[in-house]
């Protein structure tokens, strides 16, 4: 066992883990945060994408106990945040989700894709996505939805 | 998938990295951003008896300008490298090859240390180094070294690390801001890993000037010495591209040798012009 | 509100949509039972081998659990009336023999998955390497090894059909031949298969979690193999994270799984990950054309003489078989062109590989693939514009409803006003290359038999799948309405549509509805989520229904009111009479709690009711749709970009047309991954070589392009409301359509490319083969 203290979603967190432990499988089973998912455990599809001090990292490839210190969102922590619950409207007014397994990491990439990128078009938003499947929607809708919001932060 | 029990260990200084490594006699691993070797060890295709995270060690974080070099600390990420934090001097390639890797929730995890010290023939840091020209630095038990990476870059998945050694930092030498560079990556899908590599590097105040092949098929990235006087002197040819292949690398089939072939040419064909 | 605001026809933002997008969605994955122990299992390395023996830890009882221990759980064949098909079921556990790579030798059982996986490393097997069948043609060589020593040969099926075409062929002007491979595939649904099974004390019952898209199939199925009614055991489809047939299966882990949970008396639970779902079940696609097309000068085509063989694998999945894939292909292979002559025939051949299974839309991409490939072919032959020469030969309007030679009755549609209107929108794709760059645009066009009917499916003998369907309707006291159905929604957005349809009969609004499904518990049986069929057959038993709840509100409302029940008309949420008005509400909770209001006839039989549905004179209709894909081509490294994709598709009336586009796209890109990306090959030894993302290649965001659609609605004379399903069909032209585009962007260079997907080496392939051809023929000029 090794220890391990973090923030997930605001709150600390002290705890004693299996070293082997990767964040997802932490978030997960100890947290029971459900809301991350896990599709390939391999880092190649992008469905258990988490923020980790703000940034998008690949939760399945990344041992919890690496995460000393550090802030983690996930898709059950963004509580009012405005852009997340803009990009959740524009998710749904574009039809960006239909089974809803790959829709957390999802988020997460485009919470960060909004947040970096001042302007991007249409192509820009593909190549930023191409590291998440999903497997249902033909990205349209999703690329819109995150279209929309880089929209509507320089307007 | 998941990986099996293992010991943890979060030195924050060198020195303890190096003494963990030491005692764990070939068993202990270095745990950088894990972007490789976690998922090897989710697959259970990789072992470590003892994992050696260096995420705490402040110092392998640090770009420092050192006059006549950029050093990149080892576990800089990509993604650092992709916004622009150590490219003052290479005229936008190494953000140019960061922002080809993989994807941006990888790229905030791996960095360049991992991915020289990791070897995988099909990746595009080594390739990009050797094209440079870089020096790597590494710190053990017998103390500190220093050598080229084209010597780090041993063979497929191994460098000329000991068991108790890390890799600790990149020298970039710096180069004129006329430098030219071409980094042609030919892959089936956005963010995979190329399936042929060509980079050309021509510095023309010093003359400095490299091109380099990469791909798993091609056993890791091989420096084309043939052509880089081809590059200087005349367009390139696609039989004297195939012939420094074969020479340099040994028979290809048709298909490797052309999309390798292709790759080299638009490379150099993009710095000469 | 007004019914086209809510009802059928409108486009309702999902009711599901929420509690993904906060993550509160409730995957198999998500499920905690107390006491729960995981599951992960040993399974064979080698493609075909002797199980000598299997040497556990000594303290493994208890936690290691082999075929011997499952000795008392049955096989459960699927059923085939094909004369001659030879089927074997998977067994749950290989007892002797192990038959491709991936089958399931031994179950752990630890506290955590990776405990689990520890457990299978201390397992000693002993396996003794067989000779491997790896492929179609090792399957068919003559003196090569047998999957089966009781067989004479590896062929499991073969089917045949000849409308009689020696006349045909004797006097057709053009013969083109063509040999069209389409790749193995696996479905890869983002979230993987998983079981967790438990008995329940209280209520007498096995209840498991199943991520499936038929709960009551795995009912019956499990029933069967572990001897227990049907009452004894609950199937529970939670969330599921995609399916596409990956999920209508009976899979080898939800019988062990369920097995063990009874043997052990605790809860246990396997989650797929994802190099189990590319080895294992590597199950998809994989078929050879033989076409050969009889047409004349013009292109119009004659007879159609094929030859199909599709490697089946190692065992016949229940309940479709591992004949299914051929059998549909065969009676689907003319495609939506009106041809005369028709000869077929086809073979399932038996390999040391996972067994062949039905992915989204099943055999149409293979058999749309290779009807459209010949039909430029054709054209080519002929030289005459591609496009027109399927204006040419496709069915015309007036004709339907249209009897194709292979039987079916196309039932409605205008095909050439859909090809049409691909062409003009093929128009506005970009027609300049880049430096160096190929341009090619290509045509695919298909008609898709949606919710397949009873008939058609009872002559192939696959019983579990009746084209019918029951839905429940439970009027609440206070006027909202629970239904129940039988299907499994994951994805498709049935949460939203069938309360859409509740609107459009009851007039009430959607968020006065709630679905329930996916639950045996809770529904009336149904076959499940498959075949496009939920928005027809579920579509429909809803509506039948709401038919009922609607002539016991109206009675109700008429006594209340003073009026015949056929003076009330149900509208807006409320009755409405010739002088007063009440809410649905008001009826509601009268027969509920005031029943003193109200005379026995009208108290009688309830406001629960169960509704049957299936399409008038039991035909499933044809939805069709015709796709155009425009690409660039980098004919130096084989590189192809997507650049343009267009899709134009009719099925019928569209019940929530944002959720029909939701369905077309995504179909169309998992086709996109068929025709450019996805294929697990194997080795000469049966090794899967694609076991990981990094070699098993799915489309992303970035390569696809913006997929511009239109739709026309024909309705299809046999079903409520007009619907056709959709939910297939989006992933059926595209690997024509793309494999056309890059021929037609390679014509200069004279390659021409007959497999999917188009990797760099294949395009690059064809391109030296071209290149050969060229040399060859100088040489002899010489």
């Amino acid at each position: 066992m090794t220890t391990l203290s973090l923030t997930v979603n605001g709150r600390q967190v002290n705890t004693e883990i299996d070293p082997r432990v990767n964040l997802a499988d932490f978030l997960r089973d100890r947290l029971s945060l459900k809301g991350t998912h896990l599709g390939c455990e391999h880092g190649a599809c992008g469905a258990c994408t988490v923020l980790m001090d703000g940034m998008p990292i690949r939760s399945c490839i990344t041992m919890a106990a690496s995460c000393e210190g550090v802030e983690i969102t996930t898709v059950e922590g963004y509580d009012d945040d405005p852009l997340m619950a803009r990009l959740r409207e524009a998710f749904r007014e574009e039809h960006a989700l239909q089974c809803g397994y790959c829709t957390p990491g999802m988020l997460a990439t485009a919470y960060d894709i909004v947040s970096r990128m001042d302007r991007a078009d249409e192509n820009e938003i593909r190549a930023e996505l191409a590291g998440c499947v999903c497997r249902c929607t033909g990205y349209r809708g999703i690329v819109r939805a995150i279209e929309r919001c880089i929209a509507e932060k320089s307007a | 998938m998941k990986a099996p029990a293992l010991e943890f260990h979060r030195p924050d200084t060198v020195e303890a990295a190096v003494a963990i490594l030491a005692e764990g006699d070939g068993a202990a691993r270095i745990l950088a951003g894990g972007q490789s070797l976690v998922p090897m060890l989710n697959l259970r295709v990789a072992f470590a008896e003892t994992l050696v995270d260096i995420g705490a060690i402040r110092e392998l974080a640090a770009i420092e300008d050192a006059g006549d070099h950029i050093r990149l600390g080892a576990r800089v990420s990509h993604a650092r490298i992709e916004d622009g934090e150590a490219d003052g001097h290479c005229s936008g390639m190494l953000r140019h090859v960061a922002r080809n890797i993989a994807y941006r929730a990888v790229r905030n995890r791996g960095t360049l240390g991992g991915s020289l010290a990791h070897a995988d023939p099909a990746a595009d840091w080594p390739v990009a180094m050797i094209a440079l020209g870089v020096d790597v630095e590494i710190s053990g038990s017998n103390g500190n070294r220093k050598l080229p990476v084209e010597e780090f870059m041993v063979d497929v998945f191994t460098t000329a690390l000991q068991e108790d050694e890390i890799l600790t930092g990149i020298c970039i030498p710096k180069a004129c801001p006329d430098l030219r560079w071409s980094f042609h990556k030919m892959r089936k899908k956005a963010g995979a890993f190329g399936e042929a590599i060509a980079a050309a590097v021509h510095d023309p105040e010093s003359g400095f000037c490299r091109v380099v092949a990469g791909s798993s098929a091609i056993g890791g990235p091989q420096r084309l010495n043939l052509l880089e006087t081809a590059l200087q002197e005349g367009p390139a040819d696609d039989d004297a591209i195939r012939d420094a292949l074969t020479r340099t690398i040994g028979p290809l089939d048709r298909y490797e040798m052309q999309i390798h072939t292709v790759c080299l040419r638009r490379a150099i064909e993009e710095v000469r012009t | 509100m007004t019914r086209k605001d809510t009802g059928v026809g409108a486009s309702l933002l999902r009711r599901e949509d929420a509690r993904f997008l906060e993550g509160r969605g409730r995957f198999i994955g998500d499920i905690e039972i107390p006491g729960m122990l995981d599951v992960a299992f040993l399974r064979s390395p080698l493609a075909h081998a002797r199980i000598a023996s299997i040497d556990t830890p000594e303290d493994a009882d208890g936690r290691v659990f082999t075929a011997a221990d499952l000795s008392d759980v049955k096989l459960v064949p699927p059923a085939s009336k094909v004369p001659g098909h030879r089927i074997v079921a998977p067994p749950p556990m290989a007892s002797n023999r192990a038959r491709y790579v991936g089958e399931i030798v031994a179950a752990c059982i630890a506290p955590t998955r990776a405990e689990a996986e520890d457990l299978v490393e201390t397992l000693a097997p002993d396996f003794e390497m067989l000779p491997v069948i790896a492929s179609m043609d090792d399957a068919l060589s003559e003196d090569g090894p047998r999957l089966y020593d009781d067989w004479d040969s590896n062929v499991s099926m073969e089917t045949g059909f000849d409308s009689g075409i020696d006349e045909i062929i004797a006097n057709a002007p053009v013969k083109v031949t063509r040999v069209l491979d389409m790749a193995r595939q696996a479905m890869v649904p983002l979230e993987g298969k998983g079981v967790l099974a438990y008995w329940s004390e209280r209520d007498d019952q096995l209840v498991v979690y199943s991520s499936t898209q038929s709960p009551h199939q795995i009912r019956t199925a499990l029933c069967e193999a572990l001897g227990l009614q049907q009452r004894q055991i609950r199937v529970i489809a939670p969330d599921v994270g995609g399916g596409f047939g990956y999920k209508a299966i009976l899979h080898p882990e939800e019988v062990i799984v369920a097995a063990l949970a009874l043997k052990t008396g605790q809860p246990l639970r396997w989650l797929e990950d994802r190099f189990e779902h590319l080895t294992a079940g590597a199950n998809a696609r994989e078929h050879r054309y033989e076409m050969n097309a009889y047409a004349d000068d013009r292109g119009r085509v004659l007879a159609i003489d094929a030859k199909l063989t599709t490697d089946g694998g190692a065992y016949s999945v229940w309940p479709h078989t591992n004949g299914f894939d051929a059998i549909q292909a065969s009676g689907i292979l003319t495609g939506p062109y009106d041809i005369g002559g028709y000869r077929v025939k086809t073979q399932t051949v038996v390999t040391n590989k996972p067994p062949l299974s039905p992915y989204r839309a099943v055999a149409r991409p293979g058999a749309c693939f290779a009807i459209e490939c010949t039909m430029d072919a054709v054209a080519r032959a002929v030289g005459r514009d591609p496009a027109e020469v399927r204006l040419d030969n496709l069915v015309k309007p007036e004709a339907m409803p249209y009897k194709a030679i292979t039987g079916k009755e196309y039932d409605s549609g205008d095909y050439p006003a859909c090809l049409r209107r691909a062409m003009e929108m093929v128009a506005e794709a970009p027609k300049t290359p880049a430096p160096g760059r190929l341009l090619g645009t290509g045509y695919a066009i298909y008609t898709e038999h949606t919710a397949v009917s009873t008939s058609t499916i009872s002559h192939i003998g696959i019983p579990m799948m009746p084209g019918f369907e029951q839905a429940a309707a439970l009027m609440q006291p206070d006027g909202s309405l629970e239904l129940r159905v039988g299907v499994q929604s994951h994805g498709q957005g049935m949460e939203t549509t069938m309360a859409q349809i509740a609107s459009q009969v009851l007039g009430m609004e959607p968020d006065r509805v709630v679905l329930r499904h996916g639950d045996t518990g809770l529904s009336p049986f149904s076959t499940g989520t498959y075949a496009s069929r939920a928005i027809v057959m579920t579509g429909g038993a809803v509506a039948a229904a709401c038919d009922k709840i609607s002539v016991k509100l109206r009675e109700i409302a008429a006594h209340l009111m003073q009026c015949e029940p056929s003076a009330v008309r149900l509208e807006d949420g409320l009755l409405k009479g010739p002088s007063a008005t009440m809410t649905i509400a008001d009826a509601a909770e009268t027969w509920h709690f005031r029943p003193y209001e109200l005379p026995d006839d009208v108290l009688r039989d309830g406001l629960e009711v169960t509704g049957g549905y299936r399409p008038d004179g039991d035909k499933g209709p044809f939805a069709y749709a015709a796709h155009a894909a425009t690409v660039s081509v980098d004919p130096e490294l084989g590189t192809v970009e997507l650049i343009d994709y267009v899709a134009v598709d009719d099925c019928g009336t569209r019940v929530n047309p944002m959720i029909v586009d939701g369905q077309v796209l995504g179909g169309v890109v998992q086709g996109i991954g068929t025709g450019l990306f996805e294929e697990s090959p194997f080795d000469d030894q049966g090794q899967p070589l694609a076991t990981t993302f990094a070699d098993y290649s799915l489309p992303t965001a970035a390569e696809t392009p913006m997929i511009r659609l239109d739709h026309s609605e024909t309705q299809s004379p046999y079903t409520r409301f007009g619907v056709k399903g959709v939910g297939e069909g989006g992933a059926i032209a595209p690997p024509a359509a793309v494999i056309n585009a890059i021929n037609d962007a390679l014509r200069p260079l004279g390659a021409e490319l007959c497999a999917v997907p188009a990797t760099p080496k294949r395009v690059l392939g064809a391109i030296f083969d071209a290149q050969d051809r060229a040399k060859a023929d100088l040489e002899t000029a010489k």
